[in-house]
């Protein structure tokens, strides 16, 4: 079953065509690798996702929904979660008031009950309890209390992905979360991403740049160049294909 | 490294913290009880900043919004009670609800542009409701609400309440022990939903809201909702104080001073000076905003020593100029406030784990 459905989406800002006509789907319980060189618009489509950014033409069904129709803070609640290229901490807070306000779109506490405190202390006990059993799958419980600030990019990224699945999501897109990471936490990161998707039930849309790591993880690749795709497959598929070769080595004169 | 760590809840803990609560509860008796009139008042009125700063404190500190345009909140309050209690014979508690809630509107109102811009923008867009809230309340053709210039005056309490413990109160002196108290409930009050607020939930989002917009809205922060609302509470919350300086003096004028833009910068001052996005910090700041007003006000009417000298050309009170420099040199040295100052001081000794 595809849960994710993109269908000839294009963003234009101005005259600048980030997107044009991108059709692709992701199966229920896939990790697909969505690459393409720089400026091919992997993170404008994530952006697309996360309706940040607004298709001038286009559709998005997610889980039979059509996304275009649902606000940006509501996204979280259909089960979208998301990692950013650089970064979207919130630094002053400590690592775990991070993962926290990822299930932010699970709570419950408005305003009213916040100030009469009508379940606030259970409702943040409980939070306190799942935000810190995900840290400590990320191997980040020692720096529970830390703030996010002053920590590396790499520890940061793993702060993301715990974050981004806090909210229990059926789907989490990940940007570049290999980046900032040294090899050997590369292939430790795509055996956490395998075990997280089986553990979870996830669906994953993995943009990267570390080719042998979306290789290794993926069920299916899609390829873009500037804002088509340019190829659909499996990493075998993808990799043996000429026009993928082209784009990436460019052509013999 | 600390000199001493204690673990959180265990007995030392709660000691600490029970040590704590009754230092507290022993300032708050003592103001009323040894304290000559004079000073109870000018306590009441650092209680009035501390409500208005608390309330700032929510919108600023915590959101990162910044507004310069709570002295119309204040106002708000201020003529809701005045107007109600002199000219349609309300009670002072009911006139303050219906000022809290009329604040609320305007906070909300004032917090749609907060959607669409941020930082020096809004505070631009606030500016302008603090410059306009007393010419309007000036205005010709409202005066038969609000008596123009004039301002309105004789708002008293008539009879004061009596009090559990403290019994009938007559007199000048009891009178300011009795707002003394109604300040101290009103203090408590926002306190409470201030830290309500804070420790929950929404109070994530609010600093999430500040240190990341995007990220807080991808997490499923309803930015719209969760900015108007927070702006709204702090408005009802300072129009509060509004309520409680009309009560304790009796006159509303559209120039005073804490109705102006000065009473917006001097909500601001006492918020970063006591320190931002804590709940204590806006209470230090304004006990330190009235000593240096109060010392400086007698220096430079008295003309003795430096701040004399240097002020004795002021009929209003220094106190605004001096907390500027000395604002400028706490972001130096202490950029989270006296009480961010304090702290990290007795983390060297104290640390709680």
């Amino acid at each position: 079953m595809d849960l994710l459905k993109v269908d000839g989406v294009t963003v234009e800002f101005g005259g600048i065509v980030a997107l044009s006509g991108l059709t692709f789907n992701v199966q229920q319980g896939d990790i697909c690798g969505l690459i393409g060189p720089n400026g091919a618009g992997k993170t404008t489509v994530f952006n697309v996702l996360s309706r940040i950014y607004e298709p001038t033409q286009g559709s998005v069904t997610f889980d039979g929904v059509d996304l275009l129709g649902v606000e940006a803070h509501d996204i979280a609640k259909l089960g979208i979660g998301r990692t950013f290229q650089n970064l979207a901490l919130f630094p002053s807070m400590s690592l775990l008031e991070n993962v926290m306000v990822g299930a932010h779109s699970k709570g419950r506490v408005g305003f009213v009950r916040a100030i009469t405190r009508f379940g606030v202390r259970r409702e943040d006990r409980q939070l306190r309890e799942t935000s810190m059993a995900l840290l400590e799958a990320f191997g980040l419980a020692q720096l529970a209390a830390h703030p996010a600030a002053g920590l590396p990019f790499g520890t940061l990224k793993r702060v993301e992905i715990a974050r981004a699945l806090a909210a229990k999501p059926k789907f989490v897109l990940l940007d570049e979360p290999a980046s900032g990471l040294t090899h050997s936490e590369v292939d430790e990161l795509a055996d956490t991403l395998v075990r997280v998707r089986s553990e979870f039930n996830l669906t994953m849309l993995l943009v990267e740049h570390h080719m042998s790591m979306v290789m290794k993880v993926s069920d299916k690749i899609v390829v873009m160049e500037f804002g088509r795709k340019i190829a659909e497959g499996t990493p075998a598929e993808v990799r043996d294909n000429p026009e993928v070769i082209r784009a990436y080595l460019g052509t013999d004169a | 490294m600390a000199l001493v760590t204690i673990k959180r809840n265990s007995p030392q803990h709660i000691a600490v913290r029970v040590l704590g609560v009754l230092l507290v509860v022993i300032a708050v008796l003592w103001v009323p009880t040894k304290m000559t009139t004079g000073n109870i008042d000018s306590m009441t009125n650092a209680l009035a900043l501390v409500i208005a700063a608390s309330a700032l404190n929510l919108v600023i500190g915590y959101t990162g919004l910044i507004s310069i345009g709570h002295s119309a909140f204040f106002g708000i309050g201020s003529y809701a009670t005045g107007v109600l209690v002199s000219k349609y014979g309300w009670g002072h508690g009911w006139s303050m609800i219906f000022g809290a809630l009329l604040a609320f509107v305007f906070g909300f109102i004032v917090a749609l542009p907060a959607l669409r811009i941020k930082g020096i923008y809004l505070a631009l867009v606030t500016l302008a409701v603090a410059v306009l809230f007393p010419t309007m309340m000036k205005w010709p053709k409202l005066e038969w609400l609000t008596n123009g210039a004039r301002g309105i005056s004789g708002i008293r309490y008539e009879e004061l309440p009596s009090l559990p413990f403290l019994g009938e109160l007559k007199g000048r002196d009891d009178r300011t022990v009795f707002f003394y108290w109604y300040a101290i409930m009103l203090v408590i009050i926002t306190v409470l939903v201030c830290r309500g607020i804070v420790k929950s939930r929404m109070g994530r989002a609010l600093i999430a809201i500040r240190d990341n917009e995007i990220g807080a809205e991808v997490m499923g922060v309803n930015l719209a909702t969760t900015k108007t609302l927070v702006f709204g509470v702090s408005a009802a919350l300072t129009s509060l104080a509004g309520s409680l300086s009309v009560a304790r003096t009796g006159v509303v004028t559209a120039d005073g001073a804490n109705l102006t833009l000065i009473g917006s910068i001097v909500f601001l001052v006492v918020m970063v000076v006591g320190g931002a996005a804590t709940i204590t910090g806006p209470i230090i700041g304004a006990l330190v905003y009235v000593w240096v007003d109060n010392y400086t006000r007698t220096a430079s009417a008295s003309g003795e020593g430096l701040i004399g000298w240097l002020f004795d050309w002021s009929a209003v009170s220094p106190a605004s100029i001096i907390l500027s420099v000395a604002l400028i040199v706490l972001m130096f040295v202490a950029p989270d406030g006296v009480f961010g100052l304090v702290r990290r001081l007795a983390r060297r000794v104290v640390v709680i784990k």
